[in-house]
């Protein structure tokens, strides 16, 4: 009887972490607060205020107010763990996509992305990565992460995009 | 063909220019004359645009074709109040002599009537048109215009485009293009089509995204931004020889727009900023037009190419200012509104059409004259209107909008009327630009 309920707590854990993919970055933010296991270093598993299902990778997102590219705490605590893991993978390089939801007018968001891509990368320069092993593009509008018009969505698609290549 | 005929007329206009030099005539061909039919805000003028008389099957065909092309194109231009010729406005008994009507066309109220013959020379079909003033039986207009089956079109515009010219003393629509980004294929490529939606035809194939395309006053070249590269890059293409220059130094290209027919605008942010630059229409750097920490975008020149007017976020939230190029000095345009982008320079230079996103989600066009004065708003309460760009004669406005859903190209006059849609083509339609031809 305790080993399923154990087994059970388990399976839970890890139902938890993947439907937290769907999740809204405050969502995620929160829950990365609540366990503080993850919260205090670099994450073992992809999880938290940089991850959802569009970011899966070693690298978090971080995301911005609108009409904004100026980096909040969270999204600052985001590129630390960033410039971590590009500190101990040297060989490793990355493209920073700035993204913008769709209000508003295309070429201002696509001014604005290429904005939000450039301060997500000063950052993580003037915190010690090379220049040259992070490429900043801008898709402003053009490719939001997810549909609809609500501030949810729009939520999500403010963001800067990190690639490994 | 049509860039044939174009040269065609231009080369006829060349030898009568040679050989009988005047100094009238010269005057009238650069529009400084013209009979001022419509006193200034009267309306319309009311033009009688008789059936065109022809003999033979192939030539009354022809004529029938003419007839629709040429009321289609004038009523286009809202300029024009059409009136249907009175029955008895030709006295056709004289063979020979065909005697118009005066007293009955001014009894309808017509203030201008248009007809002419329409007869064939080998595979030439030949268009004689005349005009005259109603009230004062006065001939305005006594023209030749010639061409083949193919050409069919373009003939009966050249002869709307005189018209308009000789009672606006403005250069008219007829013959330019509106280049535009469609996504009917599943990706954002570039189509052009005629000024009132005729003949549409793509582009670009790169099956990425491609934006904000405008063509060079000339027509000549076309400048857009596209992804192809994996990044947005500014590239020119030469239309004539379909040489494409891309302008890839820089990190990011945005919305470009011509100074004139050999330099274009854009912004790039290869230096790390994002600031305005001049290209050469072979790709290569002219000069850095701004110099600042901010967004600066969406480059659009005064007539003479003296002054920029541009969105900048230099005070926070988007607004247009405008930027004298010899001087460098920066004025601020707009000061209605919290997002105003997208901004347009009259073809005669007097004002400048742009957008504002209102905090109701709406986003409107609204004209303000250069010197900031005369503030108009032109669309309300129909939806995102966006990208507006003045036709060349600068009597019309082409933008897209979602009033109905999907966004679609409409057209409207400069003060917001006779708003209709464009073009019905599947998928949606964005970012117009109108060509200038100037």
């Amino acid at each position: 009887m305790k080993r399923n309920s154990i087994i059970v707590f388990v399976l839970m854990v890890t139902a938890g972490c993947s439907s937290k993919s769907a999740v809204t970055p405050d969502d995620g933010r929160s829950s990365g607060q609540s366990s503080s296991s993850s919260s205090v270093s670099i994450p073992s598993s992809p999880s938290g205020y940089g991850f959802d299902e569009w970011q899966t990778g070693p690298l978090g997102d971080v995301f911005f107010d609108y009409d904004s590219a100026i980096l909040s705490t969270e999204a600052q605590e985001q590129l630390k763990q960033n410039g971590g893991w590009m500190e101990s993978n040297v060989s490793k390089s990355a493209i920073i996509e700035g993204h913008c939801d769709g209000r508003g007018t295309s070429e201002y968001n696509l001014a604005l992305g290429d904005r939000r891509a450039a301060s997500a990368k000063e950052y993580l320069v003037r915190s010690g990565i090379t220049a040259s092993r992070l490429e900043t593009v801008s898709f402003g509008e053009e490719r939001p992460f997810a549909s609809g018009q609500s501030e949810e969505a729009w939520a999500k698609n403010r963001r800067a995009h990190f690639v490994v290549k | 063909m049509i860039q044939f005929f174009r040269g065609f007329v231009s080369g006829i206009f060349a030898m009568l220019f040679c050989l009988v030099f005047s100094p009238l005539y010269l005057s009238a061909a650069e529009g400084q004359e013209y009979i001022a039919i419509r006193k200034e805000g009267t309306g319309n003028i009311a033009l009688v645009l008789d059936k065109l008389d022809a003999k033979g099957r192939k030539e009354t065909r022809f004529a029938e074709i003419l007839d629709a092309t040429m009321h289609d194109g004038l009523d286009f231009t809202r300029l024009f109040s059409l009136i249907s010729p009175p029955l008895n406005v030709k006295d056709n008994t004289d063979r020979k002599n065909v005697v118009i009507n005066f007293p009955a066309l001014t009894s309808v109220g017509a203030e201008v009537y248009a007809g002419g013959v329409v007869t064939m020379k080998s595979d030439m079909i030949i268009l004689d048109m005349k005009v005259y003033e109603a009230a004062g039986s006065k001939l305005l207009l006594n023209k030749t215009y010639t061409g083949t089956e193919a050409d069919l079109r373009s003939v009966g515009h050249a002869f709307c485009a005189d018209l308009v010219e000789l009672l606006t003393g403005k250069k008219s629509v007829f013959g330019s293009k509106i280049v535009f980004i469609s996504n009917k294929t599943g990706f954002k490529e570039i189509y052009e089509c005629d000024f009132d939606g005729y003949g549409v035809e793509q582009l670009t194939n790169s099956k990425s995204i491609s934006m904000n395309p405008t063509l060079s006053p000339d027509g000549k070249n076309l400048a857009y931004i596209d992804f192809t590269s994996g990044r947005p890059t500014l590239y020119i293409r030469s239309l004539n020889g379909g040489r494409i220059a891309a302008v890839g130094k820089s990190s990011v290209s945005i919305d470009p727009g011509w100074r004139n027919n050999n330099e274009v605008a854009a912004t790039l942010s290869f230096d790390g900023n994002q600031e305005i630059y001049l290209v050469n229409s072979d790709g290569t750097l002219s000069r850095r037009v701004t110099n600042g920490k901010s967004i600066d975008i969406s480059p659009t020149f005064s007539p003479d190419g003296s002054k920029m007017a541009f969105v900048s976020s230099r005070n926070g939230l988007p607004q247009i200012f405008i930027q004298d190029l010899a001087s460098g000095q920066v004025k601020r345009l707009t000061f209605s509104g919290r997002y105003n982008t997208q901004p347009s320079w009259s073809p005669a230079g007097d004002k400048i059409v742009y957008t504002t996103w209102e905090k109701g989600g709406e986003i409107n066009i609204f004209t303000i004259n250069a010197d900031g004065s005369g503030l108009v708003q032109l669309t309300q309460r129909s939806g995102e209107n966006k990208s507006p760009s003045w036709s060349p004669d600068g009597e019309m406005i082409v933008f897209s909008s979602n009033r109905l859903g999907k966004e679609k190209l409409y057209v409207m006059n400069l003060k917001g009327g006779n708003e209709r849609l464009l073009l019905q083509v599947d998928g949606e339609q964005t970012q117009p630009s109108w060509s200038l031809f100037r």
